[in-house]
């Protein structure tokens, strides 16, 4: 595969690689997409069991809506892994900019649900566009750094990807959403992390970003300014304390931490699991499904769980290393940190060893953004790795 | 990319065929394989993480959270409904409900660990002022029943439940709770006939489970809290509340089944003549006292209409205030009132309700009987004059010294008729009845016995109140039966005979006999309305909220015991004549009175046992009783100072100031007197 066949740079000209779709399906990564369909096949089951109590008269109305979703989710992801990344990298500036004008499109006309602006109703569905955002924002990010090709390695272009990253950060704070900016934080360093910056680079943002949280949680705070909502303060530190206002702020964690201990090692089924059924567990179906479906399925059906998540994650990391440009590995790095953040942060908060933020589960949250933006970006590695270097494509031209 | 630096640009054509120069424009450099390999040990840092604190939770925690998660759900929690008030004839309240917030403690809410429960419980012990052992007793006391709370503080002070409030996160297993606690405006009017509320006892619970009382329950624990309960309590109400795995509240209480609060119970007490029988009754004490009577510090007052029976007043001193059982009961609150067990003798029994409970010897308001049962019996005519002398001697004594029963005016020689030996309360006249009454022909039994047995006598009244005594009428079979060989060695052959003196001395109410004032007051009721025999009682009705009266039983209907009218007639004339002719034995006092009252004195030998007297000391017991007006009699009153001495000199003047206020008349000025 030493032929050289394409030049990452923008002064090349526009080259279209036609890869039909029998070199696509012949060069899928089939262990990603059958981990992709075990962990949306196995959210399905987790959402089926654990809102069967939410409607009355209608056990399955999440499972149905969900399942569209999945469907939505599987024509997206189709899509994404039949389309050459290479058009992404070509018009970064578009993709940069939409994402923007439709995280402040909430701002102007979005729904406020508990006080948080997220939504855009499209009259059919309740779009969200920082979930989609995350699949964007990474792409956006990694068109930048492929355009600045040997640049990469410069402060300026630290500078100016962080400076770009920090709009929609900004905004998606300002929702406020802090969860979900700390998803695009994740995947800004991600895709630093793979585009090379210089080590001393990373150390010194590392530090700066280290400063900046203790500023922000506890320094700023005790001399009485208050960057965050004091919940929002309390969710992140919550969670180090969890038994100091069990009534209030970390109310949440502890009922998830009996919820997930609660279900043992075989689960107490659906009909058994008090936590979830009594409500006792907010959010059971979104933010902390991971408790619910503990509960019900126990640490069998966790631990698959977690292995089909960490199958994703791996083969995601596998298809970094076998991009077939800078802009292909940084895509595919920022799309696995960002996913294997939003697991952690999710998992983790659930059992209390990660701070409370509304950040949904990858594929198993109930929500149509969420389910269809990560279904999208997991057909984006599919379609890199179809196209990557490991593909033994016959590239007639 | 640190390996795509070399790149030469615009290199790559594919018309071109591959060169050496060229470097690769994009591969797996070592430095990317580095950072990849970087994001993989974090990844598997992370699950690692996650696995293993999903391990840790589910399956090595996994038990000791389901516990956790089970108990973790809807609490139903009883709301204490407020009691009823207890109201006078009139409706003024005697005993209301103050609205108060409690701490309560949910034992199996508390922290697991000991020092983390120590450290809480001392800290709230702190707070609310209540010692710590008193804490650890009552959660100890509920140790097989952690379902329902342990009431720390009935009435806890703002301050207090402000702190908690704020803290409440600090104080798992704690809980501030509405509650209500007895308000008594009158403090201790009343005090014995009221009783007070406590906790339900285990020994009770077990009696009255069937009843619906549950561990925790305020119950009326004496007096007509108690015997009125079930309809004072109401009917709790419950709740449910949704609380957290730690025991503390996540919902406001949703109200299940709302609480019925108590019926109004009303009395037939008149709060103004209750008062006016207690202030009497310390009158009569300081006139005692005044008259040397150093050992006078007790009594009873009853005052009842003879029609019904309905009792107006009853007052027993010394008295104690039952707000002490209100909100946090303290050893030294009790002391203080002389309720506990050592300091009760101190402060001379001052639960004891004497009026129903107090048993004395009557002494000569015992003679009426007497009266009644000798012209029942046909032993005297009561216009029959026989002699009142200074002293009397037995024919039927067999002794060779024989016994010389003395008359309480040594001086007097003269004959006299019932109604003249009545009003001046002749010893001698009734001596020698009493002696018939023993000189009867086996066959007739003791016809004395017999008719104060039909008086009510010896018998508890039935009054709806309790602890009641029932005195004692002694009869011959009761003497053989108590005294035998174990009880009195020396001489029980001997006293257990009855003599010519038990019936002399039975005649003028002395020796074995006991009664209790509202016996006593009960045979007045029945000499004022013709020869009936009520049932004293309390209960004036039953109300609810809305005013609307509860049907419950009332009390029996006076029964006629079959006493000649023309009998009943010649005793009340000598009542009357007791009070109303110069020699009467309560003219001083009543003489006067515009109203007309009709009464008999007493004053009743009794050995008592004070503190610090090794020996008893013989003590005059001071009664009076009587009713008026004479012609229409609506009110009964019956007095008895303990140690009071003489009747005329305590009793009499105190009986006085219950007719004064009940009547609202004042009588002119009265001087005590010396008679029997």
């Amino acid at each position: 595969m030493a032929v050289l066949e394409y030049s990452g740079s923008k002064k090349a000209g526009v080259r279209r690689e036609g890869l039909p779709l029998a070199d696509v399906v012949r060069q899928i990564d089939w262990i990603l997409l059958l981990a992709v369909g075990g962990v949306v096949a196995t959210g399905l089951w987790a959402i089926e069991g654990i809102t069967r109590h939410d409607v009355a008269f209608n056990a399955h109305y999440y499972l149905y809506r969900q399942a569209v979703y999945a469907g939505a989710g599987a024509v997206g992801l189709i899509v994404a892994a039949l389309v050459d990344p290479d058009l992404y990298r070509r018009s970064w500036r578009w993709i940069f900019g939409g994402t923007i004008a439709a995280i402040v499109l909430v701002y102007l006309q979005g729904q406020a649900v508990r006080g948080s602006k997220r939504w855009v109703d499209l009259g059919f569905f309740k779009l969200q566009p920082s979930e989609f955002g995350k699949l964007l924002f990474v792409v956006a990010l990694a068109g930048f750094i492929a355009e600045r090709g040997r640049r990469v390695q410069e402060a300026n272009t630290l500078l100016t990807t962080i400076g770009l990253a920090a709009i929609p950060i900004g905004l998606v704070f300002l929702q406020p959403d802090i969860g979900t900016a700390l998803v695009y934080m994740a995947a800004l360093v991600a895709v630093l992390f793979v585009a090379g910056t210089r080590w001393t680079h990373l150390a010194l943002s590392g530090a700066v970003t280290l400063v900046g949280i203790v500023g922000i949680l506890w320094l700023l705070p005790a001399v009485g300014v208050h960057v965050l909502k004091p919940y929002q303060q309390d969710r992140l530190t919550g969670f180090t304390h969890p038994t100091s206002d069990p009534a209030g702020s970390t109310y949440n964690i502890n009922q998830s931490i009996v919820a997930v201990a609660a279900g043992q090692f075989h689960g107490r089924g659906p009909e058994g699991s008090t936590q979830t059924n009594l409500n006792f567990l907010p959010e059971h179906a979104t933010d902390f499904v991971f408790a619910s479906y503990s509960e019900q399925r126990g640490f069998v059906g966790g631990s698959l769980l977690l292995g089909l998540y960490l199958l994703i994650v791996w083969r995601g990391l596998r298809i970094v290393t076998v991009a077939r440009d800078l802009f292909s590995a940084v895509v595919a790095g920022g799309i696995v940190f960002a996913l294997l953040f939003q697991i952690f942060v999710n998992v983790g908060m659930t059992m209390g060893i990660a701070p409370i933020t509304g950040i949904p589960l990858p594929f198993v949250s109930v929500g149509g953004s969420s389910m269809i933006a990560n279904l999208c970006a997991m057909g984006v590695l599919l379609a890199i790795h179809a196209r990557g270097r490991g593909a033994r494509v016959s590239r007639r031209r | 990319m640190a390996s795509t630096t070399t790149r030469r640009p615009a290199a790559g054509r594919s018309f071109l065929p591959p060169s050496a120069n060229v470097v690769e424009p994009y591969r797996l450099t070592p430095g990317l394989a580095l950072r990849v390999g970087i994001l993989g040990v974090v990844t598997l840092a992370v699950f690692a993480a996650l696995f293993l604190r999903l391990w840790a939770l589910e399956v090595l925690q996994g038990t000791h959270y389901l516990k956790t998660a089970e108990n973790n759900q809807l609490r139903t929690v009883r709301l204490q409904a407020p009691r009823g008030p207890i109201l006078d004839r009139n409706r003024t309240p005697l005993v209301t409900n103050a609205a108060a917030t409690g701490i309560e403690i949910w034992p199996s809410d508390l922290p697991k660990i000991y020092a983390d429960r120590y450290r809480e419980l001392k800290r709230l012990s702190r707070i609310s002022q209540v010692p710590l052992y008193q804490i650890a007793a009552a959660i100890k006391k509920r140790a097989n029943d952690p379902l329902t709370p342990v009431t720390v503080k009935a009435a806890a002070r703002e301050d207090q439940i402000h702190y908690l409030a704020e803290h409440r996160g600090e104080f798992p297993g704690v809980q501030i709770a509405q509650t209500y606690i007895r308000h008594y405006p009158y403090r201790s009017v009343a005090a014995q006939v009221l009783g007070y509320v406590g906790e339900i006892s285990s020994p009770q619970l077990r009696h009255d489970t069937k009843k619906g009382y549950l561990l925790g329950d305020e119950i009326g624990q004496a007096g007509v809290e108690s015997s009125y309960d079930s309809w004072l309590r109401g009917k709790a109400g419950l709740a449910q509340l949704r609380v957290d795995s730690l025991g503390r509240a996540r919902s406001d209480l949703t109200l299940t089944r709302p609480s019925q609060p108590g019926q109004a119970l009303r009395l037939t007490l008149d709060l103004n003549t209750q008062k006016a029988a207690e202030s009497a009754l310390n009158y009569g004490i300081r006139l005692a006292r005044a008259d040397g009577e150093w050992a006078a510090r007790g009594g009873a007052i009853v005052a009842l209409d003879p029609r019904n029976g309905a009792i107006v007043a009853m007052a027993s001193s010394p008295t104690y205030k039952p707000s002490v059982f209100a909100g946090r009961v303290t050893n030294r609150g009790l002391a203080d009132q002389g309720l506990t067990k050592k300091t009760a003798e101190q402060k001379n029994f001052p639960s004891l309700d004497r009026a129903l409970a107090g048993t004395y010897p009557p002494g000569s308001t015992f003679k009426p009987i007497t009266a009644l049962a000798a012209m029942q019996e046909h032993l005297v005519s009561p216009y029959a004059y026989l002699p009142c002398t200074g002293s009397y001697t037995s024919p039927n004594d067999r002794n060779v010294k024989k016994q010389v029963f003395h008359n309480w005016d040594p001086f007097i020689d003269r004959a006299m008729d019932m109604p003249t030996a009545l009003a001046y309360s002749c010893d001698t006249y009734f001596y020698a009845l009493g002696d018939q009454f023993w000189a009867l022909p086996a066959d007739r039994g003791s016809p004395l016995q017999r008719w104060a047995s039909r008086f009510g006598f010896g018998s508890r009244t039935g009054v709806d109140l309790g602890p009641e005594a029932s005195g004692l009428l002694p009869w011959p079979s009761w003497r053989k039966r108590t005294y035998t060989k174990k009880t009195d060695p020396c001489c029980w052959q001997v006293d257990r005979l009855w003599k010519p003196g038990d019936s002399i001395q039975l005649a003028i109410g002395q020796k074995d006999l006991l009664v209790t004032p509202l016996q006593m007051a009960r045979f007045y009721a029945l000499l004022a309305n013709g020869g009936r025999l009520v049932t004293p009682h309390l209960l004036f009705d039953i109300e609810n909220q809305n005013g609307t009266v509860v049907p419950v039983p009332s009390a029996p209907a006076p029964q006629k015991v079959g006493v000649d009218a023309a009998a009943l007639d010649i005793v009340r004339q000598g009542l009357y004549e007791a009070t109303h002719l110069p020699f009467g034995t309560s003219y001083p006092v009543f003489g006067s009175f515009p109203i007309p009252i009709a009464g008999k004195t007493g004053t009743a030998e009794k050995i008592i046992h004070l503190p610090g007297y090794p020996t008893g000391l013989l003590k005059n017991q001071s009664w009076w009783c009587g009713f008026g007006p004479f012609d229409n009699p609506t009110l009964v009153v019956c007095a008895v100072i303990e140690n009071g001495g003489h009747g005329g000199t305590a009793a009499a003047p105190a009986a006085l100031k219950v007719f004064e206020q009940y009547f609202h008349t004042k009588a002119a000025t009265t001087g005590p007197i010396h008679s029997d």
